[in-house]
């Protein structure tokens, strides 16, 4: 109720402003600019984001003090905290990034923030940046129109740059207008009943309009024109600070439980750097003061000790907190749990957040595949009777398949059922659903990842037919059919150690995942030795002729296990760009390929010639 | 579409082809100078290796980046031959 009264209210308080104010009109006016300018520029941001995101924050996020400087830089650049954040939680939804990275992004965007003070207070009003505003816009539109994604890209930045200058202009004017009408500095309220009042208002005005950018620049403009003092002028700038979280709140909202997290650790931050500044608001001041005669800034330029008290309140937050992030995570961690899922198949990965941009879509769906994996793992290892935590462990794999000598009941159909299909189903559902362009690396990738999961749920299937004759032969009293089957189980437990080994390690290079095919060719091996000892235990009647059935069929099923999970395994754990992964695809070889090498191999000598 | 335009058009996609296919070969080159670096030390470790069963998975390993290098190599051919046929 409260809720849908919320956008009447404000049109009707703001209606009956534009009514009696044109300046008002005026100023409003340029706060719509204004945002409008930041949602161009967002959307000129988002058009480079293409692979080129993803890898800076792989390379900029693994120390602390690089995610604090790309955060700093980042916010910077796009002079918007607001975004950096929205994007920052997506990734961390996607799992790109870890918590304590994503913290230390969000307190060096509320430092990078600062520098859009400076920028309005030091260049914004000294200028007629208007005149600046009007070609940017013509250029910009322009570029708009083209068909190249790039100088679309440049086109909404231009645009964005020109309608914040526009918006700026038009609030400064109306603020100058506003003067001869009206004083507002006449409802200034003095002493810390004022920076209550006034933080609150500033916490209010960023709230509704979603970005402290423009509060901040609202407040300059203000201020510049002496429409509120500069004592109300820092409050007000305190309440954006915290306000601004909201983006941040709004857009953990549908975000997972990293992503709600971050949003916690932004707004802790937020209030309590606010926080110190009230209480230490005067001795800030004096502060302000002997550092802007040290810098040389004058003594009634206001905007400008504005832009210095903006940037010192937030440096001090980041002095403060920093310490504090791996406690702060910690506590975050163990306050906001995932909520306990029974359901193995309930998706980590694909939250809302996560399809905000392409990167992290893909990244969410890579996650949630390998977490397919992970139950599926655990099926097949049951299938083969075999614990996964002792394929996945040293121990040598005979004693792993000695120690495993009695059948775990493993309802194949009921465990896929429970942890995979559903799981499998959301995977597609949220990749076929994405709204978002794509590059045609990412689409590629995209059908990579498909393909990956599709592997895994039918190595599942090939899985379920082998089992039926595997629990019956493995525990069989005959030692040579015995001896064939655990052979065989032997040889699956390789393959998902193997991929095990792989997806553990901290670096896979191009020649790592390639490596994964000798899992094919030893199966393939494998299966042509069978087919000789086979014939020779037949003839000895060491084996019945249904037992060397099932066993041809049974190595042909593990076959099919071995090269889905391989497949699959070279999309998931392979850490190379879009490209090279292409590549690594290409250089895989194909059945008839490795066949033909093995011929080779075995012929004519032909390894000799190549070792 | 007047003939000016069908060719202006026609040129920009041949470009782009031609891009994608330097880009291809670029990233190709890079993957290919992997294997054989990962190649040779496959080689290394065997030429000290005394166990039987490793020295055979060495052999194997070696074979296949062997080959899959080749298959690089005729990638790579095929696309300059592409770009020659084009020329």
């Amino acid at each position: 109720m409260f809720r849908q009264l919320i956008l009447p209210t404000i049109f009707l308080v703001l209606g009956y402003g534009f009514w009696i104010s044109p300046d008002f009109k005026e100023i409003a006016a340029g706060v719509a600019v204004f945002l409008f300018g930041m949602l161009s520029l967002e959307e000129g941001f988002k058009a480079f984001t293409g692979g080129l995101l993803e890898k800076l924050l792989k390379r900029t996020t693994n120390k602390l003090w690089k995610s604090l400087s790309f955060g700093v830089i980042s916010t910077t650049l796009m002079q918007s905290s607001s975004l950096v954040s929205v994007i920052t939680i997506s990734f961390l939804s996607a799992g790109l990034i870890s918590l304590t990275a994503g913290v230390g992004i969000i307190f060096g965007a509320n430092l990078g923030t600062t520098t859009g003070a400076w920028l309005v207070a030091g260049l914004g009003l000294k200028v007629k940046i208007s005149a600046y505003a009007m070609p940017m816009l013509v250029f910009g539109i322009l570029l708009i129109f083209q068909k190249s994604k790039e100088l679309k890209g440049i086109g909404y930045v231009l645009a964005g740059l020109g309608f914040l200058f526009l918006g700026i202009h038009y609030m400064k004017e109306g603020f100058e207008a506003f003067k001869d009408t009206l004083d507002l500095t006449a409802y200034a309220v003095r002493g810390y009943p004022g920076v209550f009042l006034f933080t609150l208002i500033g916490l209010f005005a960023t709230v509704i309009m979603q970005s402290s950018h423009a509060t901040l620049v609202l407040i300059i403009t203000a201020l510049s024109a002496q429409q509120i003092t500069y004592e109300n002028a820092l409050a007000l700038a305190i309440g954006a600070n915290i306000g601004t979280t909201i983006t941040a709140i709004i857009g953990s909202l549908s975000a997972n439980i990293e992503g709600r997290r971050l949003a916690v650790a932004h707004l802790i931050f937020n209030t309590v750097t606010g926080f110190v500044a009230i209480l230490f608001i005067y001795q800030l001041t004096m502060a302000v003061d002997s550092i802007s005669y040290f810098v040389g800034i004058e003594a009634d330029n206001y905007t400008l000790k504005l832009a210095v008290f903006h940037t010192i309140f937030n440096s001090i937050g980041v002095i403060l907190m920093l310490p504090v992030i791996p406690s702060m995570v910690r506590f975050l961690e163990r306050r906001l749990k995932a909520k306990e899922t029974s359901r193995r198949s309930a998706p980590k990965y694909l939250s809302q957040s996560a399809s905000d941009l392409p990167e992290a879509m893909l990244a969410a769906v890579r996650q949630e595949t390998q977490h397919l994996y992970d139950n599926a793992a655990s099926i097949i290892a049951g299938g083969l009777s075999l614990p996964l935590n002792a394929i996945h462990s040293n121990k040598s794999l005979e004693d792993v398949i000695f120690n495993a000598r009695t059948v775990i009941p493993t309802n194949i159909d009921q465990q896929y059922e429970e942890s995979v299909k559903s799981l499998y189903a959301d995977i597609v559902d949220f990749s076929s659903s994405y709204q978002g362009e794509l590059s045609a690396d990412q689409v590629e990738e995209l059908f990579r990842l498909r393909a990956a999961g599709r592997d895994i749920v039918e190595a599942i299937k090939d899985t379920k037919h082998l089992q039926k004759n595997l629990s019956r032969y493995f525990i069989a009293d005959n030692p040579y059919i015995h001896h064939e089957y655990n052979t065989l189980r032997m040889r699956l437990a390789s393959v998902l150690r193997e991929l095990h080994k792989v997806r553990q390690k901290s670096e896979n290079d191009s020649a790592t995942i390639l490596s994964l095919d000798r899992l094919r060719l030893d199966m393939e091996e494998y299966d042509q030795n069978l087919n000789h000892n086979l014939s020779s235990l037949i003839r000895q009647k060491l084996i019945s002729g249904p037992m060397s059935v099932s066993l041809m069929n049974d190595s042909g099923y593990a076959s099919d296990v071995t090269r889905k999970l391989v497949q699959m395994g070279e999309v998931l754990f392979s850490e190379s760009d879009l490209r090279t992964k292409s590549i690594e695809q290409s250089l895989s070889l194909s059945d008839e390929e490795l066949t033909e090498m093995m011929h080779s191999q075995h012929n004519n000598g032909k390894d000799r010639s190549i070792l | 579409m007047k003939i000016s335009k069908l060719i202006k058009k026609a040129e920009t996609y041949a470009r782009s082809d031609e891009l994608k296919r330097k880009e291809k070969k670029k990233y190709l080159k890079k993957v290919i100078k992997k294997l054989r670096k990962h190649e040779d030390k496959l080689r290394q470790e065997y030429d000290s290796c005394t166990d039987f069963e490793k020295s055979r998975q060495l052999k194997q390993e070696i074979a296949l980046a062997y080959n899959q290098r080749k298959k690089g190599v005729k990638i790579l051919k095929s696309l300059k031959k592409k770009k020659r046929d084009r020329d």
